[in-house]
């Protein structure tokens, strides 16, 4: 059963449009990844989801109902540009968010969660007295405390520390099992690769990935060799059938061109240098978003 | 509902509970009643020290009146009467003798003994004092000083000098004491309010007499109340919305709540800030005359429209100041917007004379059933001694609820559209496109 569903739609400001015929189906119980490059359309998309923003064109269906005006229920919300009331203590904030969104059992529900995100000792200090990731940290909480069945963060772990990163990422998974539909973008494509069960992939508006991390890697298939050896980038050069390099130091990463034999590579490798690692596998998420969004792939895209 | 509820709390906790919300609430008064209470210091406090004069007298008849009273009061009137200490200053008088040979130079000479404070005032009185009639140009009595126009000084002078001419021509008609007062008594007109019956006992009740508080205070000190409120929670709606837009308060609280709902628990928060002030001071003016035993002055029947009008004045001007605080994106921009939303509590403040002068009069009927200023105006007629057709505040406050809607359902499409742009200038062109385009 799907919690959301988009069909074709688009959003447009002024002569730009931020979201071009969009379609997409989110499945209830599912984390779903929105990757795409800063301006894509990733936070316009998630704003249409939220009724913050109308779309122009399309249906957008939330519990399968089409309501415009009527903010949705039992879901939470962390946007982009998080915003909280400086002069409030923390207490007091989550109170108020919690009662904003019909939450109940708030008063235990707010020292479990200041408890498990390191901030109980914060709970009667003003938020302008904590730093920026606890800030991030309090937000997340003011997100989740009501308990929501679906779960839409933008961003949610810009900015944070790889602790709390962690930490966070193990609350999020933790409330997929108990039942929660989450929604996140994020530029992270390491953490979207290991948390997500579907990525959607917004580029200039437009759909350009929707699906399992499996299923967009078999799109571009085993086109992708790790090699490490002792001349390093240096016995790559003059090397025929390679589309790009990826250098990390120690190990390159190679993306070969279509119809190339992985073997023929090896061959004409070991005639130059000493091999200790070859590994031939579908390309990364962090890849094929560089392969999509790349000024190089734009600029063919354009002749 | 459930949701306004929540957010008009947070806006009257975070209001009320503020040193800004509990200073103004003191200082307000005060600077109010700053100053009547620094007349009674004033008055309490005069300057004792004795003040010089030379009077020239051309017609030679009032040097002797005016060294008589002179004598009396400096012998009686400058001292308390149960202490004796000196509570005024002694007026000294030196009669000059006029120099016709260089008048000029004489009165040149007195003004600058004037301006060296060793005298306090010149005093010139004409040759033909006791015969005015035909504008005639030697009958005057001159005061010269530095601030001869403040100088309350003068009146004792002009006090002694016209009561001796009164007297000296009932004298030359050879009337007597009694004759000389009906001739120059006058009498004044008697403002009256108007016979009624008593809506319980049907009994008649005898006219009041009006009364200068009554027909000037009781409406002022509302119209500055009710101006001092919308000030107080209604005007800041802008800069509030506009931070709340800045530091990025806005979108997340618009995931939970729409924008109407963001936008009314604002300005209801400023409304339940408006009604405690108004409750404490209302009170407070209540209990202080009831105490002083001007029960009578307390306008009973007006502070229950007061409060109405005043709770949708602050509606309307609340939804529009938080819809335009939603266009600003900078100090700049809220600038430049403040001004023309607060017009409708400034140009009510111009028209105090005129209404209270004559609260039946077309000016003032015809601003009352302009809802922008009904709230304000409406209030000043019906606190003022005279009685306006009932039909004017209802059909004033059914103008005023239709305009609230209104400002209400343009201000949340102005501001629905308008808090999430940023960069975009608040220009008439834009908020036209955001209230009627979306």
């Amino acid at each position: 059963m799907n919690i959301i569903e988009l069909t074709n739609v688009s959003k447009v400001f002024g002569t730009v449009v931020a979201v071009n015929k969009l379609s997409l189906e989110v499945p209830k119980g599912s984390i779903y990844g929105f990757i795409g490059p800063n301006g894509s359309g990733k936070t316009t998309t998630i704003r249409m989801i939220m009724k913050i923003m109308y779309p122009d064109a399309g249906k957008l269906l939330v519990h399968g109902q089409e309501t415009k005006f009527e903010r949705l229920k039992n879901v939470g919300y962390l946007p982009e540009d998080r915003g909280l009331y400086k002069k409030m203590k923390i207490g007091e904030l989550l109170k108020f968010h919690g009662e904003l969104n019909e939450g109940t059992d708030l008063p235990r529900l707010i020292d479990y969660w200041l408890e498990r995100l390191e901030l109980k000792a914060y709970k009667d200090k003003k938020v302008e007295t904590l730093s920026k990731g606890m800030r991030q940290k309090l937000q997340f909480i003011a997100t989740i405390l009501h308990q929501p069945e679906l779960i839409i963060l933008d961003e949610p772990f810009s900015g944070l520390d790889p602790v709390n990163s962690e930490m966070m990422r193990d609350i999020i998974l933790e409330l997929q099992q108990k039942g929660a539909t989450i929604i996140f973008s994020t530029h992270d494509m390491a953490m979207a690769e290991r948390m997500c069960d579907y990525i959607f992939m917004i580029y200039e508006g437009k759909k350009v990935l929707d699906g399992t991390l499996d299923n967009i890697q078999d799109q571009y298939g085993l086109d992708t060799l790790r090699i490490q050896s002792d001349l390093g980038t240096e016995a790559l050069k003059d090397l025929k059938g390679i589309d790009n390099v990826n250098d990390f130091g120690k190990l390159q990463e190679i993306r070969l061109e279509e119809g190339v034999d992985p073997q023929k590579i090896l061959a004409e490798l070991l005639k130059k240098t000493r091999i200790s690692k070859f590994e031939i596998t579908k390309p990364s998420l962090n890849d094929i978003f560089i392969r999509i969004a790349s000024p190089e792939r734009k600029e063919a895209a354009n002749a | 509902m459930h949701k306004i509820w929540t957010l008009f709390k947070r806006e009257y906790r975070a209001a009320v509970k503020t040193k800004s919300f509990i200073i103004s609430l003191v200082l307000v008064p005060i600077m109010m009643g700053g100053g009547f209470a620094a007349m009674i210091i004033m008055e309490n406090n005069k300057d004792t020290d004795d003040k010089h004069f030379v009077v020239i007298d051309h017609s030679g008849l009032m040097t002797v009146p005016l060294k008589e009273a002179l004598e009396k009061r400096n012998s009686e009137e400058i001292f308390h009467t149960n202490t004796g200490e000196k509570t005024d200053a002694a007026y000294v008088v030196e009669f000059a003798e006029f120099d016709s040979q260089d008048p000029e130079g004489q009165r040149l000479a007195l003004s600058e003994r004037v301006e060296t404070q060793e005298l306090h005032a010149i005093i010139e009185i004409g040759p033909d004092i006791m015969y005015p009639a035909g504008e005639n140009k030697e009958a005057y009595l001159k005061y010269y000083s530095q601030h001869s126009f403040n100088d309350q000084i003068r009146y004792w002078f002009q006090s002694v000098v016209n009561n001796k001419l009164r007297e000296l021509r009932a004298a030359e008609l050879n009337l007597d004491e009694t004759q000389a007062e009906n001739l120059l008594w006058w009498i004044n007109v008697e403002g009256m309010g108007l016979v009624t019956v008593d809506k319980k006992t049907g009994e008649q009740q005898d006219a009041e007499k009006t009364n200068e508080l009554q027909t000037f205070l009781v409406p002022y000190v509302l119209l500055i109340l009710m101006f001092m409120l919308v000030m107080m929670s209604a005007i800041p709606q802008l800069v509030a919305v506009m931070e709340e837009k800045n530091e990025k308060i806005a979108e997340v609280l618009l995931g939970t709540i729409t924008p109407f709902q963001f936008m009314m628990g604002k300005v209801l928060g400023g409304i339940g800030v408006s009604l405690t002030t108004a409750a404490i001071y209302v009170g407070a003016g209540v209990f202080t005359l009831n105490y002083m035993g001007m029960e009578s002055l307390i306008p009973v029947e007006v502070l229950p429209w007061f409060f109405i009008y005043t709770v949708l004045f602050i509606l309307m001007v609340g939804s529009g100041m938080a819809s335009l605080g939603a266009t600003c994106n900078d100090n700049k921009d809220a600038q430049s917007l403040t001004f023309p939303g607060i017009l409708p509590a400034i140009i009510p403040m111009f028209l105090i004379a005129p209404v209270i002068a004559d609260p039946t009069g077309p000016l003032a009927t015809t601003m009352s059933l302009i809802p922008p200023f009904t709230p304000t105006v409406m209030v000043m007629r019906m606190a003022s001694s005279v009685t306006i057709p009932m039909w004017q505040p209802v059909l004033g406050l059914i103008g005023v609820i239709l305009f609230t809607i209104f400002t209400v359902w343009i201000g949340a499409r102005i501001f629905r559209t308008a808090i999430l742009i940023q960069g975009q200038k608040p220009t008439f062109a834009t908020l036209y496109k955001y209230a009627f385009k979306g």
